[in-house]
C-alpha cells in the first residue's frame, strides 16, 4: 500500500479535497480518483485497473470521539474514545470466526470500522458493497478509508464504490447518509408494516408443535400479522426438513394460517453444520480454505459450522427450491440467520470477492420467494440493502439486562437496545429494523418493569418492526401490550434521536396523535423519562370501499 | 388515457389525463358533498375520498415511452378530495378551531399514510377557494395530490433550500422567521409557534406565508399544541381575507412539506403554507398572464409591506 494523503476533517478546507483526487500508480495496479460536490459535502470516486487486494483511498485525522460499526446485525454500533481498547476475549475467536469480522486477520487486533464512521461534526461511508467491503482502520491519530478486495484482478478500468464525507452533525449525517445508499441501490421499501410473534426468545430450541399450537390458541385476541416459529423445527443445519417435534411444514403452515396469521419461518440458509447430510453429499458445495478443505465460518450448536458456496450452480439451485419449496408450504415470512456465513473469505467456484458471492445467495433467495416478506439476521449489512424488507441490526435480545457483559454481539437486552439507537437513522430507509423481539411476560425473566418498558418504547418510537416472544399463557404485561396497539394503529412515524455522541439519547417520534418524547439519560441504568403528547382531539378512522373502487377515509371524533 | 409525459425542452413531467374533460363545469344541481348528495349517503366529521376524476391513480396503467425523445411514465400517484366538515355553508374562516384541528390531523394521517407507498415521492395538500381559481363546488373542502414525482416547483424549492443550507449551514426559512419577527413590518399575525407574513419576494398582491418559529420539515412534526396554534392562524389569515374587501375571498391556500421517501431535505426543507390569492383588489383579479406562465416571473403591483399592513390592520377575533 502506498501512500495517500492525511486531510482535517474536524479543520475542513477545500484544498484538502483536491489533494485526494488525481492518478496514482501502486503496487500492481492504477488508481484514478475523482472528487464532485455533493449536498452537505463531498462524493469521492476511484477507478481501477490491475491486481488489487486493498485500496487506501485516503486518510483524515482521528476525532476523539468516533462512532463506529461492525459489519453485521450482531456487532456493536458504538462511539469510541481514543483510549478505546477492544479486548476481545480470546478464547472467543474461533468460535465467533468470521461472525464478528470479515477480515478476522485484522479485527482482533485493531480497531475497525465497516461502512462508515460518524463524528460530531463529520461523517464518512460508503455508500454500497458490492464487490469490495469498505472499512475504516482506527490507528493511533488517523483513521484509514480503504476498499478491500480480496485479490481482484481487473484488467479494464473498474469503477469502486462511492465514499462520501458529510459535514454536519450525526443527527442529519446519518440520516441524510441512509438516504444516499437507497438511493444508490434502489431500494423499494416495504408497505408491510406486520406485527408478529416469535418463538426464539420463550423456547429457544425446546420448541415442538403442541406448543406452538397452544400459543396460537393463546393469540387469539392478539391481533398479530405474522406467526413465525423459530430455530427448533429442523432436522439440522444444512437439513431444512421438519425433525420429529413437528408435523410437515404444509400442516404448520395450515394450523397458523387457521388462525388467520401469515406463516413464518426461521431458517439458516447459507449454514451446513458438520453433522449434517447436505455436509456429508457436497463437500464440493463448500467455501474451502487454501488446501481446499471446506473452511469453517463459526461454531454453533456445539458444533463446526461450514459455508455454502453461493457461486456453485447446483448449490445456488437447491437454494432456490429449498425456498420454493418452503413458500409452496404456505410460508410468506423468512426470518434468514447467520448470513454472513455466505460472505465468509476462501475459495469459491466461481473468482469472486466474498461480498459478490454473499448478494448472489441473497439474490437466489429474494428471487425464489418473490414478494415475500425476508427478515435478514446475522448479516453484512451494507452488501444486504435492497435484498431484505426488515433487517435485525442488534445482536440477540435476551431476558436479562447486564451492562456489564462483553459487547461483542452476545445475547444481552442491553446491548441490543444501544445497537437499536446507534443504528436507528436507518430505519425506513434500509429496510425495517428488526430491534429483536419484545418480552412482555412478567415470569420467567429476568428484565425489570422498566427494562421491559425502555425496550417497548423505543421500539415503538423509532417505528421499527414489532415481533413479541412470550408464551403466551404466562401473565403479560398488559399495559405495554396496549401502548404497542396503540402506537401501531396509524402508518409510518416521522423519528429523529439526537444525543449519540454523548450517550444521552432523545428521540423525537411523530405521527398522527401527536409528537412524543423520550429521554434516556443512562442507558446502563436504565434512567428515561417519557411524554406523550396525547392532545384532545381522537380521530377515529374508517375506510370504506366503494363499488367503483374508490377508498373513502372517514374520520370521525371520538369523545 | 392517464399518464405522464416528459417535455424535453423544460425538463418537466406534464400530466396527461384525458378523463378530466368530462369533469363538470359548475354544477347547479345539488352538492356532491352534502349528505344525499353524490359521495355520502350518510352524516359524517371529514373525509378524504378518491376523487372521481382523477388525473393520477394508484393502479395507473403502464405505459412504454415511445423513444428517447418522448418519454412516458406512469401516472400511479393518487388524487384524494379532502372534506372539511358536512356543512355546505362553512369556510375555513367560519369553521371553529377545533374543527380545523381534526383537519389537520386528517392531513397528517393522509401523509403519513401515502408516504408508505414507495413509488410517492410527493404529497401536496391544497384548496382551491373560489370560482376566481377553478373550484366547482363550495362545499368546504381541499384536495391531495400524491405525485409519483418530484414536481418542478418542488424540485426548485428544495433546490434553493438546500443551496442556501450549504452556503449558510442554515434553513433558509427559519433566517426569515428570525428576520421577520424582529423587523415586523411584513408580518400579518404572530403566535408562540407561528408567524403568518406578506413575504419580501411575494409574487401576489395578498400572498400570505405561514412558517412554523420551530424548524419541521411536515406538519407531521407539529405537536399538539403546535397544531392548535396552527389552526389559529389558518382561521386568522382566511377572516382576515374576507372581511379585506368584506366578501368571500378567493384563494390558493398549498401546503409545502418536504418530500417523502427522500429524506436527503428534511434539515433544509422548512414546512410552510402559502396563501395565493388572485384578488389585487375587490374587484380586480391579478391573473397569471403570458409573463408569469411563460416565464415563471411574477410582476406584483402591490408592495409588500403594504399588503402586509392592510392586512394586519383587519382586526378579528377568534
Ligand atoms: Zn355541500
Ligand atoms: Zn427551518
Amino acid at each position: 500500500m502506498s501512500i495517500s494523503q492525511t486531510i482535517d476533517l474536524e479543520n475542513f478546507n477545500d484544498i484538502d479535497m483536491k489533494k485526494i483526487a488525481g492518478y496514482r500508480k501502486e503496487d500492481g495496479f492504477e488508481l484514478v480518483v475523482e472528487i464532485e460536490k455533493l449536498h452537505l459535502g463531498f462524493k469521492i470516486k476511484g477507478y481501477l485497473k490491475g491486481y488489487v487486494d486493498e485500496v487506501e483511498l485516503f486518510k483524515f485525522k482521528r476525532p476523539d470521539k468516533l462512532l463506529v460499526n461492525n459489519w453485521q446485525s450482531w456487532g456493536p454500533s458504538k462511539v469510541t474514545q481514543k483510549d478505546f481498547q477492544l479486548n476481545f476475549p480470546r478464547e472467543l475467536i474461533q468460535k465467533f470466526g468470521f461472525s464478528a469480522s470479515i477480515m478476522p486477520e485484522l479485527y482482533f487486533d485493531n480497531l475497525l470500522s465497516d461502512y462508515y464512521v460518524a463524528s460530531e461534526c463529520f461523517f464518512v461511508g460508503c455508500l454500497s458493497s458490492k464487490v469490495a467491503h469498505p472499512y475504516f482502520q482506527i490507528d493511533g491519530d488517523e483513521v484509514s478509508v480503504r476498499l478491500k478486495y480480496f485479490g481482484m484482478n481487473f484488467d479494464e478500468w473498474n469503477e469502486t464504490e462511492t465514499i462520501v464525507i458529510l459535514l454536519d452533525k450525526p443527527e442529519v449525517t446519518l440520516p441524510y447518509y441512509a438516504d444516499l445508499v437507497a438511493k444508490e441501490n434502489v431500494v423499494n421499501i416495504s408497505d408491510k408494516r406486520w406485527v408478529g410473534w416469535s418463538s426464539w426468545y420463550q423456547y429457544f430450541v425446546d420448541f415442538d408443535y403442541e406448543k406452538m399450537c397452544a400459543d396460537l390458541e393463546n393469540a387469539r385476541a392478539r391481533g398479530y400479522d405474522v406467526f413465525q416459529i423459530d430455530d427448533a423445527w429442523e432436522v439440522d443445519i444444512g437439513d431444512w426438513t421438519p425433525n420429529n417435534k413437528f408435523p410437515s411444514l404444509e400442516k404448520v403452515a395450515a394450523k397458523i394460517k387457521e388462525y388467520g396469521y401469515i406463516p413464518g419461518i426461521w431458517l439458516a440458509p447459507f449454514s451446513v453444520s458438520e453433522t449434517s447430510t447436505l455436509f456429508m453429499k457436497h463437500p464440493d458445495w463448500l467455501v474451502k480454505d487454501g488446501n481446499g478443505n471446506p473452511r469453517v465460518a463459526y461454531e454453533n450448536w456445539n458444533k463446526k459450522i461450514y459455508a455454502l458456496d453461493t457461486t456453485v450452480p447446483q448449490a445456488v439451485d437447491w437454494l432456490t427450491s429449498l425456498f420454493e419449496h418452503l413458500k409452496d408450504c404456505g410460508f410468506e415470512y423468512f426470518k434468514i440467520d447467520f448470513l454472513f456465513a455466505a460472505a465468509i473469505q476462501g475459495k469459491r467456484f466461481e473468482n469472486v470477492t466474498p461480498v459478490q458471492a454473499y448478494i448472489q445467495g441473497l439474490n437466489a433467495i429474494r428471487q425464489a420467494v418473490a414478494d415475500s416478506f425476508v427478515l435478514g439476521c446475522g448479516a453484512p449489512l451494507l452488501p444486504s440493502v435492497g435484498y431484505v424488507d426488515g433487517m435485525r441490526i442488534g445482536p440477540d435480545t435476551a431476558p436479562y439486562w447486564d451492562a456489564n457483559g462483553p459487547d461483542i454481539g452476545h445475547p444481552n437486552a442491553y446491548y441490543a437496545l444501544r445497537n437499536v439507537l446507534t443504528r436507528w437513522h436507518i430505519n425506513g430507509i434500509w429496510w425495517w429494523n428488526d430491534p429483536d423481539c419484545l418480552m412482555l411476560r412478567k415470569v420467567d425473566t429476568q428484565l425489570s418493569d422498566a427494562q421491559r418498558e425502555l425496550y417497548t418504547l423505543v421500539s415503538l418510537l423509532l417505528d421499527n418492526m414489532i415481533i413479541q416472544s412470550d408464551n403466551l399463557s404466562y401473565e403479560i404485561d398488559d399495559r405495554l401490550w396496549t401502548v404497542v396497539s396503540e402506537y401501531r394503529k396509524y402508518g409510518k412515524r416521522k423519528v429523529l434521536l439526537s444525543g449519540i455522541m454523548s450517550g444521552q439519547y432523545n428521540i423525537t417520534s411523530c405521527g398522527v396523535d401527536g409528537c412524543d418524547l423520550l429521554s434516556i439519560t443512562d442507558l446502563e441504568k436504565c434512567v428515561f423519562t417519557y411524554s406523550k403528547d396525547s392532545g384532545d382531539i381522537k380521530l377515529e378512522k374508517t375506510i370504506e370501499m366503494q363499488d367503483d373502487g374508490r377508498r373513502f377515509n372517514y374520520y370521525n371524533e371520538n369523545d | 388515457m392517464m399518464e405522464r409525459r416528459y417535455n424535453v425542452l423544460a425538463d418537466e413531467w406534464v400530466m396527461i389525463s384525458a378523463f378530466t374533460q368530462q369533469r363538470p363545469t359548475n354544477p347547479t344541481t345539488s352538492c356532491p358533498l352534502c349528505v344525499g348528495g353524490d359521495e355520502f349517503s350518510r352524516p359524517y366529521d371529514l373525509a378524504s375520498f378518491d376523487n372521481r376524476f382523477p388525473s393520477m391513480k394508484v393502479d395507473a396503467p403502464n405505459v412504454e415511452s415511445e423513444n428517447s425523445l418522448y418519454k412516458k411514465a406512469r401516472s400511479n400517484g393518487k388524487c384524494e378530495v379532502v372534506v372539511y366538515t358536512v356543512d355546505h355553508n362553512s369556510a375555513m374562516s367560519l369553521m371553529p378551531i377545533h374543527q380545523i384541528e381534526k383537519l389537520i390531523k386528517m392531513w397528517a394521517d393522509r401523509y403519513l399514510e401515502l408516504s408508505l407507498q414507495p413509488t410517492m415521492k410527493y404529497i401536496f395538500i391544497f384548496e382551491n377557494r373560489g370560482s376566481e381559481v377553478g373550484a366547482t363546488l363550495s362545499h368546504p373542502h381541499g384536495q391531495l395530490y400524491a405525485f409519483p414525482f418530484l414536481p418542478k416547483r418542488i424540485e426548485a424549492k428544495v433546490q434553493s433550500l438546500a443551496k442556501y443550507y450549504d452556503e449558510h449551514g442554515r434553513c433558509a426559512i427559519c433566517d426569515v422567521v428570525e428576520n421577520e419577527v424582529s423587523i415586523r413590518e411584513r408580518l400579518v399575525y404572530e403566535n408562540e409557534s407561528f408567524i403568518a407574513l406578506v413575504p419580501f419576494y411575494a409574487r401576489w398582491p395578498y400572498e400570505v406565508h405561514v412558517y412554523p418559529k420551530r424548524h419541521v420539515s411536515s406538519l407531521v412534526e407539529l405537536n399538539n399544541s403546535e397544531r392548535n396554534l396552527l389552526s389559529k392562524v389558518l382561521k386568522v389569515v382566511t377572516m382576515k381575507y374576507d372581511l379585506l374587501f368584506q366578501q368571500s375571498f378567493p384563494y390558493m391556500m398549498m401546503l409545502f412539506q418536504s418530500p417523502v421517501n427522500d429524506i436527503r431535505y428534511e434539515h433544509a426543507f422548512h414546512f410552510h403554507i402559502e396563501f395565493n390569492p388572485v384578488k389585487r383588489d375587490k374587484n380586480k383579479i391579478k391573473w397569471m398572464a403570458s409573463v408569469e406562465t411563460g416565464t415563471w416571473a411574477f410582476i406584483n403591483p402591490k408592495l409588500p409591506e403594504e399588503a402586509a399592513a392592510e392586512l394586519r390592520s383587519v382586526e378579528v377575533i377568534i
